[in-house]
C-alpha cells in the first residue's frame, strides 16, 4: 500500500474520531429531558457510538497495514503504542458502552483516541528501525500488557473524572446547566471499577515482564530506576484502590482520586517511555 | 385594615423556616394567641414548608391600628419562633391592599417557589377550615380568603400555569436515577407513614425493588406498607433498615433531627460506602444537613428539591403575566365591595329609620282606629309597611352602594345622613357591620354563594 492511502487512511480515521468527539460533546452539553430522564433523547445518538466504532476498527486496520509496511512490531517504536492505546481505548469503550450505561464517557475518550492518534503521527518523528534487543518476545508481550492495561485505565480514569464531576453536582445540588446527560453516579463508579479490575491483572503481568526484562539486560541506568519506580508506583496505587474498597469499603470519590492518582503515575512511565524512544537510547 | 406577616422561601432559608412551622397540635394554641391580642379582630395561620403567615384584620381602621396589629403579629410569631438570630430581617408585613393581593398571589400559586404548584391552594384552604373552626375569621378577612379560592381556580382555569407540573416526587424520582440508575435495584425506605410518605411511595415505590415503611407507629407503618405492597417495621429498627436502603425518604413530625451524622457515620461503615441517599421532605427537617459531609451520602431537603422543580420549570414565568390580571381584576373587585362596607352604617342606619317611622305609625294605627284587625291581618300590614320600606330605599341604597364602589360617596352620604338625620357612628366605618349586611359582594366572577351574610 502506497504511503498516500496510508496517510488518506490515517485522515479518514482522525476526522472519525473527530465527528464522534463532536456529537459525544454535543450530546454531554445538551439538556436533559424536563420531566423524563429515561426519555429516548437523553441518550447519545446511534451515530457516535457508530463513528467511534468504524473509526476504531480503521484504526486497526491502520496499525496492522503500517506495521506491514514497515516491517516493524505494533508495539515496537514511539508513535506505535500510542496509536494502539488510543484504538484499544476505543475499542473497550464501544464494547462496554451499552452494558455500562457510560454514554457520555465518549465525550472523553473519542478526543483522547483522537488526540493519541495526532499524537502517535507527530511525535517521536517516525517508527523506531527495530533493534536486536527488540527481537525477544519478554518485551513485545511487556509492552502490550502495559498499552492494554493503559487503554483500560484511561477508561477507568475517565469514568472517574466525570464521577467527580456528578458528585460534585449532587453534593453542590447544581444539576441544570451543563453535563446534565452525565452518566449515574453508580453507573461510573461501577464502570471505573470494573475497567480497573480488567486493567490491572495486564499492568500485574506488564510489570513482572518488565521486571524480568530488566534484570536480563541488566538495565541500572537512571531513566530505567525512575521509569520502572512509577512504574512500581502505579502498581501499588491500582492495588490500594482494589484493595482498599474490597476491605473497606473505599468506593466513589475515594476510589475516584486514587484511580486518577494511578493513572498520574502511568502516564509518567509512558511520557519517560517516549521520550526515551525521543532520545533514541534504546536500554 | 388586613395584614400580613411572615416569613417564605424568599426571606429565609428552611433552617430558619422549620422554627417557625406549627403542626396541627399547636396551630389551635397559636389561633387561640393570636385571636387574644386586641389588635386583631380575625386571625388565620398559615404554615407550610415554603411559609409560615399571620394573616389578619386589625381591630380597628386607620394607619396606627394597622402598624399595631403587625406588632401584635410579629410579637407572637417572636413567641413561637423561640430565638432566633436577625428575626426582623426575615420577616415581611404587607398592609391594607397590598396585603389582599398577597393572600391572593398565595393561594393562586404565584409566590411559590415552584410557579403554580397546586398544593398551596390546598394547605390555604386547611389554614381557613382551621381558624373558621377556632371562631377566628367571621368578617371581611375571612371573605378575603374565600375569594383567594376563587382567584386560585380561575388562575388555573384560565392560564397555563399549573400545566405540566414537575412534582417534587418526580425530581426525586429523577435525583435517583441520576444517582443509581434507576431504581429496580433500589430499596426504598420511607421513614414516617404520613401523607406525604404516602406520596412518596407512590412515585417512588412503583419501580424500586423493595420498600420498608418506618414509623413511631408500627401499626400505621403496617397500614401504609401493606397498600404498597411494601414491609414494616418501628422507628427502634432506623438503623438496620438505613444498613439495607438506598433511597431514605423522611417525612415525620419531630421536631428534631431523627437522622444524625454519627448514625450515617455508624450505617456506612456497615454498608461498606455503598451510596445512600436522602430525601428529607419534613419541615421540620429530620435529617441533619451535616450528613451531606459524609463520602457517597446525598441529601435533598425540601429547599433543594423545590429549586430543582423551579428550575426546570422557568417556561411557566410567561404564564405569570396572565395570572397577574387576574389577581389584579379579583383585587378590584374584592376593594370594592370593601370599600361598600364603609357605607353600612348608613345603609343600616337609613333603613332602621325609614321602618322604625313607619312601624311606629302603623302600631299607632293599629292601636286605635284599627284595633279591631285580628292577628292575621295586622302581620299582613307589617309584612306590606317591610314591603314599602324596602322600595322606598332600594333606589337610594343602590345609588349609595354603587357610588361608595367607585370610591365616590362621600357627597351622596353625606346628603342622605343629613336629609335623614342620621350620624355614622366613626368607628364602625370600615369595619365588618353588625347584624344582616345590606352590602353583598360584587358581581362578575364571584360564585353566587359567596354572596352570604357578613356577620361579626
Amino acid at each position: 500500500m502506497s504511503s498516500f492511502w496510508v496517510d488518506a487512511l490515517f485522515l479518514a480515521i482522525a476526522a472519525l474520531y473527530f465527528g464522534a468527539s463532536t456529537l459525544f460533546i454535543l450530546f454531554l452539553m445538551g439538556r436533559q429531558h424536563a420531566t423524563d430522564p429515561s426519555a429516548p433523547e437523553n441518550e447519545v445518538r446511534p451515530l457516535a457510538p457508530r463513528l467511534m466504532a468504524l473509526a476504531a476498527v480503521l484504526h486497526g486496520v491502520h496499525i496492522v497495514v503500517f506495521s506491514l509496511a514497515l516491517h516493524i512490531c505494533p508495539v515496537e517504536g514511539i508513535h506505535f503504542p500510542l496509536s494502539v492505546v488510543a484504538m484499544l481505548m476505543g475499542l473497550a469503550y464501544i464494547a462496554m458502552r451499552r452494558r455500562y450505561r457510560i454514554d457520555a464517557v465518549g465525550a472523553f475518550v473519542a478526543p483522547l483516541a483522537l488526540a493519541t492518534l495526532l499524537a502517535s503521527r507527530f511525535v517521536g518523528g517516525g517508527a523506531l528501525a527495530p533493534t536486536t534487543r527488540m527481537k525477544s518476545a519478554v518485551l513485545p508481550f511487556h509492552v502490550t500488557m502495559n498499552l492494554l492495561g493503559v487503554a483500560l485505565f484511561s477508561l477507568a480514569s475517565a469514568s472517574a473524572i466525570l464521577y467527580l464531576v456528578q458528585e460534585r453536582r449532587l453534593k453542590q445540588k447544581r444539576l441544570h446547566g451543563v453535563f446534565q446527560r452525565l452518566p449515574p453516579l453508580d453507573a461510573l463508579d461501577r464502570a471505573e471499577h470494573r475497567f480497573l479490575l480488567a486493567g490491572f491483572p495486564l499492568l500485574t503481568l506488564g510489570i513482572l515482564s518488565g521486571t524480568l526484562w530488566a534484570v536480563r539486560l541488566d538495565a541500572d541506568t537512571a531513566a530505567d530506576l525512575v521509569r520502572a519506580g512509577f512504574g512500581y508506583g502505579t502498581w501499588v496505587l491500582f492495588a490500594a484502590v482494589l484493595l482498599l474498597r474490597a476491605a473497606l469499603g473505599w468506593r466513589g470519590r475515594r476510589a475516584a482520586y486514587g484511580t486518577l492518582a494511578g493513572f498520574g503515575f502511568a502516564m509518567v512511565v509512558l511520557l519517560l517511555y517516549l521520550l526515551r524512544g525521543k532520545s533514541g537510547t534504546v536500554s | 385594615m388586613i395584614v400580613v406577616v411572615g416569613i417564605s422561601h424568599k426571606t429565609a432559608p428552611l433552617e430558619v423556616r422549620e422554627k417557625f412551622s406549627a403542626n396541627a397540635e399547636v396551630l389551635p394554641v397559636l389561633l387561640a394567641r393570636l385571636a387574644a391580642r386586641p389588635e386583631l379582630s380575625e386571625v388565620m395561620f398559615v404554615s407550610t414548608c415554603n411559609r409560615v403567615e399571620v394573616v389578619a384584620r386589625s381591630r380597628t381602621p386607620g394607619e396606627e391600628a394597622c402598624l399595631l396589629a403587625v406588632n401584635a403579629a410579629r410579637e407572637v410569631l417572636r413567641e413561637h419562633a423561640g430565638n432566633v438570630r436577625d428575626f426582623d430581617a426575615y420577616m415581611y408585613d404587607r398592609t391594607g391592599e397590598e396585603a389582599v393581593r398577597h393572600v391572593f398571589r398565595v393561594a393562586a400559586s404565584l409566590d411559590s417557589m415552584v410557579l403554580g404548584e397546586p398544593q398551596i391552594l390546598g394547605q390555604v384552604k386547611e389554614a381557613y377550615e382551621a381558624a373558621m373552626g377556632a371562631g377566628t375569621l367571621r368578617g371581611p378577612l375571612g371573605r378575603c380568603v374565600h375569594r383567594a379560592f376563587t382567584v386560585a381556580k380561575r388562575v388555573r382555569t384560565e392560564t397555563q400555569i399549573g400545566v405540566g407540573t414537575v412534582s417534587i416526587s418526580s425530581v426525586a424520582v429523577d435525583l435517583a436515577r441520576r444517582i443509581f440508575g434507576g431504581l429496580d435495584q433500589s430499596t426504598v425506605l420511607l421513614v414516617g407513614a404520613g401523607e406525604m410518605a404516602e406520596a412518596a411511595a407512590k412515585a417512588l415505590g412503583k419501580g424500586a425493588k423493595s420498600m420498608r415503611v418506618v414509623n413511631r407507629s408500627v401499626e400505621r407503618a403496617a397500614e401504609l406498607a401493606a397498600h404498597f405492597g411494601a414491609s414494616a417495621a418501628p422507628l427502634d429498627a432506623l438503623e438496620e433498615e438505613l444498613v439495607h436502603a438506598d433511597v431514605v425518604v423522611t417525612s415525620t413530625g419531630s421536631p428534631h433531627f431523627i437522622v444524625t451524622k454519627d448514625l450515617v457515620k455508624r450505617v456506612m461503615r456497615a454498608r461498606r460506602g455503598r451510596t445512600l441517599f436522602f430525601i428529607d421532605i419534613a419541615v421540620p427537617r429530620n435529617v441533619d444537613p451535616r450528613i451531606d459531609e459524609v463520602d457517597n451520602v446525598f441529601l435533598f431537603n425540601v429547599d433543594d428539591l423545590e429549586k430543582e422543580v423551579a428550575e426546570g420549570q422557568k417556561a411557566r414565568h410567561g404564564e405569570l403575566a396572565r395570572a397577574e390580571i387576574i389577581v389584579d381584576e379579583e383585587l378590584k373587585g374584592f376593594l370594592a365591595w370593601v370599600r361598600g362596607l364603609k357605607v353600612q352604617p348608613l345603609v343600616v342606619g337609613l333603613r332602621a329609620k325609614t321602618r322604625g317611622v313607619l312601624v311606629s305609625e302603623l302600631e299607632r294605627t293599629l292601636a286605635g282606629r284599627l284595633k279591631h284587625l285580628p292577628e292575621a291581618d295586622r302581620a299582613a300590614l307589617l309584612q306590606m309597611m317591610e314591603s314599602a320600606t324596602n322600595k322606598l330605599l332600594h333606589t337610594p341604597l343602590s345609588r349609595l352602594k354603587e357610588a361608595a364602589a367607585s370610591d365616590d360617596d362621600e357627597q351622596l352620604a353625606q346628603a342622605l345622613a343629613t336629609a335623614f338625620d342620621i350620624e355614622p357612628r366613626e368607628e364602625e366605618v370600615d369595619s365588618a357591620p353588625s347584624g344582616a349586611s345590606e352590602v353583598a359582594e360584587p358581581s362578575g366572577s364571584a360564585p353566587s354563594a359567596e354572596a352570604e351574610r357578613v356577620t361579626h
